[in-house]
């Protein structure tokens, strides 16, 4: 069982229905879209991994746009464009808005899966990484607390040696004097 | 990976020392290697010993530099315990300004600030954006000198530049924090102008002479000595003292210790994070 949940966008029917089936054999989860609108508001109420989206489609809310909006909504979402070989510039363009890659028509599934898993596999470093920092966080705050207790404890009673010391040395002070003086200083340490 | 020698760990152990003043345990090889194995590849060594004398004798010190890179921890992020920097919004800004404006309303307030070992840039930047939250539409009143200094020339590189991924962002930062110093940057962030206009990042090794840096009212140096001999530790805080005005303010790590490291600090306690300051 493959953990991503994938949106596909794409106005085409035919492209929608492949894709569907290709990826549900890989056992990811699939949401399917037939335009950007459709998809925004599938991003707007779905936990989505990754979105595969058709660059160019008719109406106002083409792949940029779900790109931006998925962006917008969420910054861990991976989204893969589909596009022509004639509009690889704006795919470039929309790599730089944040886009993870795109992939070239007719979609070449072996590179499309490779791609995906790229992405299962960092995800899951990242979770990784994030439990360990969690786990880190949490030893990191109990052991400062502890050490900072200590490190006022250690001045403190580094003051009282220091005090102690000067009243050992003060020889305006009787011998009897300067016992009664120390023995107070220890017990206001207790 | 290049597996390191039994006979090669006091060698390269004594150099990364030598270079960085870190000091890497030599019963954990790994460490050596998953660092350094990359390397001694590029540069066609079959030892550790070949890539410690290509390294010697490399004038232009480019391997040095990778070496340092590569043992370097560039761990870090922005508001790191936050602590510090509640500490700093709450209690060492405000004092330091009351302390440090002139009588004369003509004259700038001054203040230095440095972060000692300051890697990729974040906690300089979090220093940054307290301020500018504190003292907001007045900093013209100001003249803050704010330092980052760490050894690694890549870490200083991006911290100049400013730039931080995804994942550097989404630790520590609140979105509404993000959008107020930040402008999205492709799949990155970059830090505003105004902010960078602020900071300064220059490499130095802490373990030799600052030469020249003057006196500073605070001084963050969080998280870089426990990477150090204890020898090394009483001599790094005993120069931080030298460089820490009379009634500076010194911030370390939170699970670090003064005690028996350096009798001329003395610790204080505010809110839940401990400052320290010169012993009078």
């Amino acid at each position: 069982m493959n953990n991503l949940t994938i949106l596909v966008v794409d106005d085409d029917p035919v492209i929608r229905r492949l894709l569907e089936q290709r990826l549900a054999k890989e056992k990811y989860k699939v949401l399917l879209a037939e335009d950007g609108y459709v998809g925004n508001e599938t991003l707007a109420s779905n936990h989505v991994d990754v979105v595969l989206t058709d660059l160019m489609m008719p109406g106002d809310v083409g792949g940029i746009e779900v790109l931006e909006f998925a962006k917008e909504l969420e910054r861990n979402i991976e989204v893969i464009l589909i596009t022509a070989h004639s509009s690889i510039d704006t795919a470039v363009e929309a790599m730089k808005k944040g886009a993870s890659d795109y992939l070239e028509k007719p979609i070449n599934f072996t590179e499309l899966f490779l791609r995906l898993e790229k992405i299962s596999t960092m995800r899951g470093l990242v979770r990784n990484a994030q439990d360990l920092r969690q786990a880190m966080d949490v030893t990191e705050s109990t052991a400062a607390e502890t050490i900072q207790n200590l490190e006022i404890t250690a001045a403190s009673l580094q003051s009282h040696i220091d005090s102690i010391e000067s009243i050992a040395n003060n020889h305006e002070l009787d011998f009897a004097e300067r016992v009664a003086q120390i023995l107070k200083n220890i017990q206001s340490i207790r | 990976m290049l597996k390191i020698q039994p006979a090669e760990l006091k060698v390269i152990a004594q150099y990364i020392h030598d270079i960085s003043g870190i000091y890497l345990d030599q019963s954990k090889s790994y460490l050596f290697e998953t660092r350094l194995s990359s390397i001694a590849e590029e540069h066609g060594c079959n030892s550790y010993q070949e890539l410690y004398q290509k390294a010697r004798k490399d004038a232009g010190k480019r391997i040095e530099r990778q070496i340092i890179d590569a043992i370097s921890t560039n761990e870090t992020l922005f508001f790191r315990d936050n602590g510090p920097f509640e500490l700093l919004k709450h209690k060492l800004l405000p004092e330091i300004i009351d302390l440090r404006t002139p009588s004369s309303p003509r004259l700038k307030t001054n203040i230095k600030i440095w972060s000692a070992a300051s890697s990729t840039g974040q906690e300089l930047y979090s220093v940054a954006m307290v301020i500018k939250d504190l003292i907001g539409n007045q900093m013209d009143q100001f003249n803050f000198k704010l330092l980052g200094t760490d050894i690694s020339d890549s870490a200083i590189q991006q911290a100049s530049y400013g730039k931080y991924n995804k994942f550097e962002i989404e630790r520590g930062l609140p979105r509404q924090t993000l959008q107020k110093h930040f402008t999205l940057f492709g799949d990155s962030w970059k830090v505003k102008d105004e902010l960078r206009a602020m900071v300064n990042f220059r490499k130095l090794n802490l373990m030799l002479p600052f030469g020249g840096l003057g006196k500073f009212d605070i001084i963050f140096c969080r998280n870089v000595a426990i990477y150090f001999t204890l020898a090394d530790r009483k001599k790094l805080f005993n120069k931080l003292a030298d460089s820490l005005a009379d009634d500076g303010f010194l911030i370390i790590g939170s699970t670090e210790s003064l005690t028996g490291i350096c009798p001329r600090f003395v610790p204080k306690r505010h809110l839940r994070a401990i400052f320290y300051q010169k012993k009078t």
